[in-house]
């Protein structure tokens, strides 16, 4: 079996996530008024292929992929020779790649089955929002035809994340109508969509017309202005954050309401290590000349940024209260990344499940910065804690927080998308560290990108991308690598639930 | 060390505890004793003393007061001398390490001092390379000489460039004016010679030149004339560490004992950076490979409170604030070939050691920051070492820091540690050698693209006619070709032909020129901080290749036919059909290439060079394309007449059908080790747009492209992110970009000093672009 190969692009840098091999496959049925690749438009013609060839040529790119990068398919239309594109979505998925399926959804339906299951990242063009304009633009009655690929994406075994492309042009679909028009038409698919693209129209297609001898239907027409475009591009995503919100909360509301989490006293006094003891809430129903003893038998520790404090298989020896600082808490998982479960800051504490149980630790504490931690042996816990009601209702509260942020996270892991997931951990940092300042919420990190990228579930690049994205869209700033300003809170909220 | 490579006598290295001695111990208080307290060894200090940094830019600080004001000054200076379109020059006196005044920008913001002369940019008459070429320099500018000076030089002093004339052959003479051979350094310093001027730092002056006296009474072998001169060597190379001194003294310091702080360490190892610019002006004087060592110095001070961020910074700073100020005189022919005003103060940064510690520092950071606290600028010529083991911020850091300035430069270092260890530098472009231990004879480079000309018009020029008017005949033994299609297997013979004939010549011309450059104009300063007995490589090079290697498949794959004049020589050709083309990761024409290269190399590793230096080979043509271009005829891939060749390795302009990466994956097949071990330079331009949708994006796809490509087994890379409109408008519109950095072949350079001619070709060249 062999495909028709209209060209390839070995430097895709904006067809999907990362950097990309694109082929462009010849042949498409619509007849785009636009259409910068007239010379894709025939069904024959360039390279022939075989899947083998592809994987062939793509083994020569694969150092440059990267942890987000790989193979796009586009054209023409990529759907119109469905068995060769299924056969090299298969064999490409086989070998690992990321695969990336540029199309406008006119396809032959029967490989449908066959090649949506092996789709990474769907990027899915919106000619138009009605069949009238469908038809206007691309010479072919076919918007129910799109339509239909629209609803079975999910029968058909997609279980990607879709990029919505729309080319905009001056006076067809440049206002903010449109876009509302835009973001319902895709209501089938909202939960996969992972961005909404507005793609200015240009007229560097345009010599290709002259040279093929073909009319060109738009001639005359400036290209669409590439700030307008940018505004119509954040408004259009902003409503379908807002609408997706709102579908979610319905959905949500009919569920059982969630208990509500009871916050942990505080009280703060005293001097030195007595005070720091004091105002801790695990210590509040002691005894004055107990705490005095307990001092005797805990140390305050200096650890630095990087130090462990705890590793897997410890045993139950110590608990250990953050004083000062940050300390994080994560596994390295099996195919050798790390999974962080929790920041932890001034005022928590870690261990004491671990010492009620006597259970050895299963995680890994390491210091996020340099952090003043105060180190309670089981002796000490022993004999002062494990009566107390208070310590054991800390314990309770901490051990029931965790279980909601391991559900959370579970949630966040199975059934959000990269924006979602961002826009999550976005306002999960806000709460913990966020400073309200007059260009907005100033969050000055202590993590890298990678542990960012861990804490919420994606890989580096893909919380890089996605910073920009945001950046792009006007819901943050970015100011060196270690400042993030949230300037838009309640976009960020419409992301999640 | 005692190195295997090194063949002519033996030098017995003594070794003591110098931690005994009180200056040694004074300066090196808190720093871990090694071999290199035992003797000079500068790598086994560094690995000793510094610690890898695998944190993000955030530490970073900006100018302090007197580094804004100093550069405000500088700025002002370089700029004027611009758009003056003139240079002033001292001339009174030439060239050395101790023959100027002191000079100063501002005294009181200066914390590093320093300047080749005693005024900023006023440039050094060095008339030991070539007294003509210096005359002419002068004329160019409308300057005199002091006559005195002039009447005394010519009757006492002879110059290198009049030893080479004197000992030329006439096939050597031939070959050199109809560009067979172009920029050979005959007529002016050679340079690509790198100092370890950190061991004036480490160990201060007197204990150098103590060392190499005692290295001259340990020289032992037999009188014979290897032996004679490298002993002559080394009593110039005592007298120069002299006149360093002196020098320093001029400015208030003494070298003489070792740096006993940071602000110490960078002004001891400037002074003898220094004194290698006011001694030469080779083409390139690289500065090696000096952030880890500084660094060890800077994180001491840091530890003792003596300096904070803002002060570290500010000594690196100050210290680029003084490299891009190093001027040399130059003519202009010698900018139609090296154009922009370069000095190739090369700084070599990052990389791994060998024992998997990444080489990257604060410093490195540090260094690559004076882009953004002084502005973007050619020189320093910044040359990240790249693994793939680097830590990720740093890749990115650097990626951000190329988009943002278009100053930076990568090699590969995964390809030069197996060879050179963990401690070689960069000299000029792309030229690896390991500091203080290696150094090199400069060689320019060889047409290819003439040369398979002469494979098919039977050893006659295509352009250089006689008194006669006829064509000259340059390489005996070579048959005219007649064929009506040209056959790839007759042309590819005759090109072996021309290869072996041109290898022997390519030689025997180097051996020449290095002999009497060491005769007449010995770099003593340089050569003092090297070790007693060095390696030499001697560095061939090739210009056209993507030329021959595309008319050979053009020869193989379609049909050439030749259009010949009256005397048969071929002036132009048509091809019909269609060929591969270098650019497009197609085997069929690559190998072509790759033999080509292999050939050449075996072809100049068949003859005896100056000094046994081990010959190398590189693909490098500075900014020289262009002249080649001009003195070359039509080529079989269809390239006309008087057509710039592509830059470097690079492929020819728009061969490539598949994009990039393609393209970047044909160049990174070419054998870098034992074939093209000088060096294989690259230019990669890409607009912004293309690069990614917004600047965090851009920095991680350039940062996974630059990783890719080295995974292939590249050798370097220049990137440029930045639109054609803009250089269009900074060609149009000079004032408005008078800072306007961009890289070409191996170096950085401000697109408002290139001629118009290499603008347009820069502007001609690809730009990869968004599909």
């Amino acid at each position: 079996m062999r495909g028709f190969v209209h060209s390839i692009e070995t430097m895709g840098l904006v067809d999907g996530p990362g950097t990309r091999t694109v082929f462009f496959l010849q042949g498409c049925p619509l007849r785009c008024a636009y259409c910068h690749n007239p010379d894709t438009q025939k069904r024959m013609g360039g390279e022939e292929l075989t899947p083998e060839q592809v994987l062939h040529i793509v083994e020569r790119y694969r150092p440059y992929y990267g942890e987000e990068g790989g193979v796009t398919f586009s054209g023409g239309e990529p759907l119109l020779q469905g068995e060769f594109l299924a056969a090299s979505l298969q064999i490409l998925k086989r070998e690992g790649y990321n695969t990336c399926v540029d199309t406008s959804g006119y396809g032959d339906p029967r490989y449908y089955p066959a090649i949506l299951p092996h789709v990474d990242t769907l990027l899915l063009d919106v000619k138009a929002f009605d069949s009238a304009a469908f038809a206007q633009l691309t010479t072919v009655n076919g918007f129910d035809t799109y339509l239909a690929f629209l609803n079975s994406l999910e029968e058909n075994g997609f279980q990607g994340q879709i990029w919505v492309r729309h080319v905009m042009v001056p006076g067809l679909t440049d206002s903010e109508e449109f876009m509302r028009q835009l973001v319902e038409l895709i209501r089938p698919i909202w939960a996969r969509v992972d961005r909404i693209e507005i793609l200015p129209y240009h007229t560097a297609g345009v010599k290709k017309y002259e040279r093929l001898g073909i009319p060109y239907r738009l001639e005359g027409v400036e290209p669409m202005d590439k700030g307008r475009a940018k505004e119509l591009e954040i408004y259009a995503n902003k409503v379908f954050a807002e609408s997706l919100r709102a579908q979610r909360q319905a959905q949500a509301e009919q569920k059982q309401e969630q208990p509500r989490r009871e916050a942990a006293a505080s009280e703060l006094e005293k001097s030195a290590l007595l005070s720091v003891l004091r105002g801790l809430p695990l210590f509040a129903d002691l005894a004055e000349e107990d705490v005095e003893d307990i001092l005797k038998l805990v140390t305050l520790a200096d650890i630095k940024e990087g130090e462990y404090v705890f590793k897997t298989g410890d045993p139950p020896e110590f608990m250990y209260l953050i004083y000062q600082g940050q300390m994080k808490i994560f596994i390295n998982t099996l195919d050798g990344e790390e999974q962080i479960f929790y920041i932890y800051r001034d005022g928590d504490f870690v261990g004491g499940l671990n010492l009620l149980v006597e259970t050895p630790y299963r995680y890994i504490g390491q210091a996020l910065t340099d952090c003043k931690v105060v180190v309670i042996s089981k002796a000490a816990f022993d004999k002062y804690f494990y009566d107390s009601p208070v310590v054991l209702r800390s314990v309770l509260v901490k051990s029931f927080e965790r279980i909601r942020w391991a559900e959370e996270l579970i949630q966040r892991l199975a059934t959000s998308n990269a924006s979602m997931k961002t826009a999550g951990l976005l306002l999960k940092l806000a709460k913990r560290i966020g400073v309200e300042t007059a260009e907005g919420i100033r969050l000055e990190l202590s993590m890298s990108r990678e542990e960012l990228g861990n804490f919420s579930g994606l890989r580096r690049e893909t919380i890089t991308r996605k910073l920009g994205e945001f950046k792009e869209l006007g819901y943050i700033d970015l100011l060196g690598s270690k400042v993030i300003v949230i300037k838009d809170l309640e976009a960020l909220e419409s992301y999640v639930l | 060390m005692e190195d295997e490579r090194v063949s002519v006598g033996k030098v017995i290295i003594v070794k003591e505890n110098l931690f005994n001695r009180p200056e040694m111990a004074e300066a090196w208080a808190g720093f871990k004793a090694g071999r290199w307290s035992e003797t000079v060894d500068v790598r086994d200090f560094i690995q000793s003393n510094y610690n890898p940094y695998y944190g993000d830019e955030s530490f970073l600080a900006g100018p302090t007061a007197r580094t804004a004001g100093l550069w405000k000054r500088v700025s002002e200076l370089i700029q004027e001398e611009v758009r003056s379109q003139t240079v002033k020059v001292d001339l009174e006196r030439f060239s050395g390490i101790d023959n100027f005044a002191p000079g100063y920008i501002d005294r009181d913001q200066e914390v590093i001092v320093g300047l080749q002369t005693d005024e900023p940019l006023k440039r050094i008459m060095n008339p030991y390379g070539g007294f003509r070429m210096l005359k002419s320099s002068l004329e160019a500018y409308g300057l005199q000489m002091d006559p005195e000076l002039e009447e005394h030089f010519n009757e006492y002093r002879k110059t290198h460039n009049q030893g080479v004339f004197d000992a030329y052959t006439k096939e050597m003479r031939t070959v050199r004016s109809v560009g067979l051979l172009t920029g050979l350094p005959d007529a002016y310093g050679r340079g690509r010679i790198i100092g370890d001027y950190r061991r004036v730092a480490l160990y201060g002056v007197d204990f150098l030149k103590e060392m190499r006296q005692k290295d001259k009474e340990n020289l032992t072998g037999p009188a014979v004339e290897d032996i004679i001169r490298l002993r002559e060597e080394m009593s110039e190379q005592i007298r120069a560490l002299e006149a360093m001194k002196s020098m320093a003294a001029k400015y208030g310091y003494d070298i003489g004992r070792p740096a006993r702080n940071a602000q110490e360490a960078v002004q001891w190892l400037y002074f003898a950076y220094l004194a290698a610019v006011k001694e030469n002006n080779g083409a390139a004087m690289s500065l090696g490979r000096n952030t880890a060592f500084l660094d060890i110095y800077l994180e001491r001070d840091l530890r003792r409170g003596l300096l904070d961020e803002a002060a570290a910074q500010e000594l690196i700073d100050q210290l680029v604030v003084k490299l891009r100020l190093v001027r040399h005189l130059r003519t202009p022919e010698y900018d139609d070939l090296f154009a922009g005003d370069p000095t190739w103060v090369t700084e070599a940064i990052g990389g791994m050691g060998e024992d998997g510690r990444p080489l990257v520092t604060k410093t490195a950071y540090r260094f690559l920051h004076t882009l953004d606290n002084l502005g973007t600028s050619p020189e320093p010529n910044m040359t990240v070492l790249w693994s793939k083991d680097l830590p990720r911020p740093f890749k990115e850091y650097c990626a951000a820091m190329s988009i943002k300035t278009a100053s930076i430069q990568y090699e590969s270092d995964d390809l030069m540690r197996p060879i050179y260890g963990d401690d070689y530098a960069i000299a000029c472009c792309v030229s690896a050698m390991r500091v203080g231990k290696d150094m090199q004879f400069f060689g320019a480079r060889a047409n290819l693209a003439k040369a398979l000309l002469y494979a098919i018009n039977g050893g006659f020029d295509e352009i250089k006619r006689d008194k006669e008017n006829r064509p000259v005949h340059v390489l005996p033994g070579i048959a005219l070709n007649t064929q009506e299609v040209l056959d790839y297997d007759t042309v590819m013979a005759a090109f072996k032909q021309v290869m072996d004939q041109l290898a022997e010549l390519y030689v025997n011309t180097m051996n020449t020129i290095h002999y009497m450059h060491d005769k007449y104009a010995y770099e003593a300063g340089q050569m003092a901080l090297h070790d007693p007995q060095v390696h030499r490589y001697i560095a061939f090079g090739l210009a056209g290749l993507s030329i021959a290697a595309d008319s050979l498949s053009a020869i193989k794959y379609a049909e050439v036919k030749p259009v010949r004049d009256e005397h048969g020589i071929a002036v132009d050709f048509t091809v019909e059909g269609t060929f591969p083309r270098y650019g497009n990761d197609d085997d069929r024409v690559d190998s072509i290439a790759i033999e080509i290269n292999e050939y050449f190399m075996d072809a100049l590793r068949k003859h005896q060079t100056y000094r046994n230096a081990e010959p190398t080979l590189s693909l490098l043509t500075i900014t020289s394309n262009v002249v080649y271009g001009k003195k070359t005829g039509a080529t079989p891939d269809g390239r006309k007449k008087g057509e710039p060749f592509a830059p470097g390795a690079n492929p020819m302009n728009g061969a490539d059908k598949m994009g990039a990466l393609a393209s970047l994956n044909s160049v990174a097949k070419l054998p870098y080790r034992r074939v093209n071990q000088d060096g294989i330079s690259n230019t990669f331009t890409i607009v912004p747009a293309a690069l990614g949708k917004n600047f965090p994006e851009r920095v991680t796809n350039l940062t996974n492209i630059l990783d890719g490509y080295f995974r292939r087994g590249a050798f370097h890379l220049n990137v440029n992110v930045l639109d054609r409109q803009l250089l269009v408008e900074a060609m149009e519109h000079p004032e408005k970009h008078p800072n306007l950095t961009i890289r070409v072949s191996g170096y950085a350079v401000r697109f408002n000093r290139l001629k118009r001619e290499h603008q347009l070709d820069v502007i001609n060249r690809t730009f990869h672009e968004a599909v």
